[in-house]
């Protein structure tokens, strides 16, 4: 697992920006990042999330995700900082490079 | 043969398999020697052949005839011009297919020459030879160096090979983001993690940041021990993932050029070499043939024996490349020597192209060093060091320029009309031009590069708080240029005071929260190019030349059409009147590069800062919709 500390302001314009880019979005009142992913059936979504859930389980680090058919909310925070750490940077990296392979 | 698996199996089954599962290990955790799977051995081993070097998993089971197939494809030479491209393009779900070239349309349209920079800039963050992309394009490398470079026209159907190379080259990007051999190869143009293919890897090559720390190290220790290899080994490849704006730990994502101990080692290696060489060669030259070292004009230090003039070549070549205080690079050369290089990187500091000339007789010299001995063959090093020299003047010349790309990440986003007047800014002789957002330095520039290129791939638009209004200005009335003629200060300030006298009467912060998306904008030179300006601004907006000194009242917002500026007279009190608003500025949805105009803006001395070699010309950014969303 990598590093837990919260992320500091500097890191956060390094890092952020790139997932921004592509849709991640913070969240009012609670420091975690959010995107929410669409597919086209529900076998897709499922695939998508299994691999994503493969990898959280290789990286010790799980997302919070709600699922409903074709569609995929995910929120990625650190409980042990209370807030944005590496981990929560890497799995969105990950989920992005799953999400575009299979869509 | 193999039962067909429902699509939810197959779509399970290629996840694991992605995950790293090997066959047999699925075949034992399954517990049986899976009868039903020694049937379809044949088709799962393909499929997973496939699997690494595709990862188009999703089509398992339709795609396993349909992969086969393209494998062979795959093989296939890059050389060919389009069909290898088009044909990956096939390969791809049709949607990533239609989006990407949905973007190659979108860059296609263009100024060929702004995306050209834009390639060139991502070429030089990531590291990638020119080799990869005329290898997988297929276009003539001359050509495509010349494209990039120089500008050279280039047909509109190579430039659309070169695009789409570019922007499947971007998913390198996103590959960056896995762990090491996690999640595998999409396809090749990313040139450096395929092996197989004719077993190619591209050659490994230092990036700035890490020759930054690099010479850091050497000045302190020449001979570093292997714990000491090792940090310099982590630190670079963190540098080398900030420059890229990736995160540290995905340092795999760099590939060929991750930064490794016998890479480091043999850098050290290389710079003693080199220096002992430099040492040999002002020994020869000193005493030698009559032309000598001759340093250049700016570089009045005698070349006492221990410190040849070249020796601080590299030094200066990084000085002069990242443009930021070398005083401990200069460090690197002992005390005699000392203070005229502190005086040229001194004059580096601004980021400004006059900081060419020292470049420029720096290169004189070292040419005169190095033809002077007619003897053994310099390492390599010092040569790729003279090289490197000549390619930093237009570098330089380019990186302001490129940092203008940096800091406007709505450039892009410009209508048509645009680019005309855009073009000549550009080309701007560097010294009379300031672009605000050069604040910061070359590291922290390099990342916005990087978000400028996807800001433009998803065309996000560009936040401006509406404090940014107060500084956008429309065009001067004549009388009013005659009044800033004094100073350019001065005119920056008139600049800024007359639309900001708008708000005047209610500074409060309320005023501010408003926020528009401003998705176009638009770059205003200075008042001596007002009919560009007047020819370029869109929006209606009438301006009348008020010479009463109380700007403060009777401005109102104007209910209808037109919005009317008071331009207040130039009175110390307006120019104060300015300053507090701006320390209001700080609002959470402005975009960093807008920000930075404003970061300095505290004071008046914060303005001069604006204006650190007065300059006349300032650019700022002019939403169009200023009009409606003040009204």
């Amino acid at each position: 697992a990598g590093k837990a500390h919260r992320l500091s302001a500097e890191e956060r314009d390094q890092l952020l920006p790139n997932l921004r880019a592509v849709g991640w979005n913070e969240l009012e009142g609670r420091d975690a990042i959010f995107k929410q992913f669409h597919f086209k059936d529900f076998n897709r979504a499922f695939g998508f999330m299994t691999r994503v859930a493969l990898q959280a389980e290789k990286l010790d680090h799980h997302p919070e995700w709600f699922n409903v058919y074709n569609k995929v909310h995910i929120t990625l925070s650190t409980h042990e900082c209370a807030g944005l750490s590496e981990r929560d940077i890497n799995l969105a990296s990950f989920i992005e490079q799953v999400a575009t392979s299979m869509s | 043969m193999v039962a067909k698996l429902s699509q939810l199996q197959t779509e399970l089954l290629a996840a694991l398999l992605e995950s790293g599962l090997s066959k047999e290990a699925l075949i034992q955790a399954l517990g049986e020697p899976g009868p039903y799977l020694l049937a379809g051995d044949g088709p799962l081993d393909k499929g997973e052949s496939c699997v690494s070097g595709r990862g188009e998993l999703a089509e398992l089971p339709n795609g396993l005839g349909e992969t086969r197939g393209s494998e062979d494809e795959t093989d296939d030479d890059g050389e060919e011009f389009t069909p290898p491209i088009l044909k990956e393009l096939e390969n791809l779900s049709p949607e990533e297919a239609a989006h990407q070239k949905a973007v190659v349309e979108t860059l296609l349209q263009e100024d060929p020459w702004r995306v050209a920079k834009m390639v060139k800039s991502y070429l030089q963050q990531h590291n990638i030879p020119q080799r990869e992309v005329v290898d997988t394009t297929g276009l003539n490398q001359s050509h495509l160096s010349q494209h990039l470079n120089k500008g050279t026209p280039m047909k509109t159907q190579k430039r659309a090979a070169l695009y789409t190379w570019y922007v499947r080259k971007q998913r390198e990007v996103a590959q960056q983001f896995t762990h090491a051999g996690q999640g595998g190869l999409i396809e090749e143009p990313t040139g450096d993690e395929l092996p197989t293919k004719k077993g190619r890897r591209n050659r490994f090559k230092w990036g700035p940041a890490s020759q930054q720390i690099l010479f850091q190290a050497y000045e302190r220790q020449k001979n570093p021990s292997k714990e000491e290899r090792e940090t310099l080994v982590e630190e670079c490849n963190r540098a080398e993932c900030i420059q890229r704006g990736v995160s540290p730990s995905q340092a795999q994502g760099l590939g060929s050029n991750l930064v490794t101990e016998v890479r480091v080692y043999n850098w050290f290696a290389n710079r003693r070499k080199e220096e002992a060489f430099r040492h040999k060669l002002a020994m020869d030259t000193y005493s030698g043939p009559p032309s000598g070292p001759g340093p250049g004009p700016a570089l009045p230090a005698h070349s006492s024996p221990g410190l040849p003039p070249s020796a601080l070549s590299p030094s200066k070549v990084h000085g002069v490349r990242y443009g930021q205080p070398t005083a401990s690079e200069a460090a690197e050369v002992p005390s005699s020597s000392g203070s005229p290089l502190v005086t040229v990187s001194a004059a580096l500091h601004p980021v400004s192209p006059t900081g060419l000339e020292p470049s420029h007789s720096l290169l004189s010299t070292e040419a005169k060093l190095v033809s002077a001995t007619g003897g053994p063959l310099p390492p390599v090093s010092t040569l790729t060091a003279l090289h490197s020299l000549e390619q930093t003047s237009p570098g330089l010349n380019q990186q302001p320029q490129n940092l203008i790309m940096a800091s406007l990440p709505g450039v892009m986003t410009i209508g048509p009309g645009e680019p005309a007047s855009l073009g000549p800014t550009f080309t701007n002789t560097g010294a009379s031009t300031l672009v605000i957002g050069l604040a910061s330095t070359q590291a922290q520039s390099v990342p916005v590069i990087n978000s400028m290129g996807s800001s433009l791939t998803t065309l996000q638009p560009v936040q401006f708080s509406q404090q940014l209004h107060p500084s956008y200005q429309q065009p001067l009335m004549p009388p009013m240029q005659s009044h800033v003629a004094q100073s350019p200060f001065m005119a920056t300030m008139a600049q800024l005071q007359s639309p900001h006298a708008l708000y005047s009467h209610k500074p409060e912060v309320a005023q501010y929260t408003h926020t528009g998306l401003l998705p176009q904008t638009m770059l205003i030179t200075d008042t001596t190019n007002l009919s560009a300006l007047a020819s370029l601004t869109p929006t209606k907006q009438v301006f009348t030349s008020d010479p009463e000194a109380s700007s403060e009242s009777g401005l109102h917002t104007p209910a209808s059409q037109a919005t009317t500026l008071h331009v207040p007279s130039q009175d110390p009190a307006g120019i104060q009147h300015l300053q507090p608003t701006h320390r209001l500025s700080a609002s959470p949805t402005v975009s960093s590069s807008s920000l930075v105009l404003y970061q300095s803006s505290d004071s008046s001395n914060g303005h001069s800062h604006l204006l650190p070699s007065n300059h006349g010309v300032i650019e700022t950014f002019i939403s169009t919709q200023m009009a409606s969303s003040s009204q």
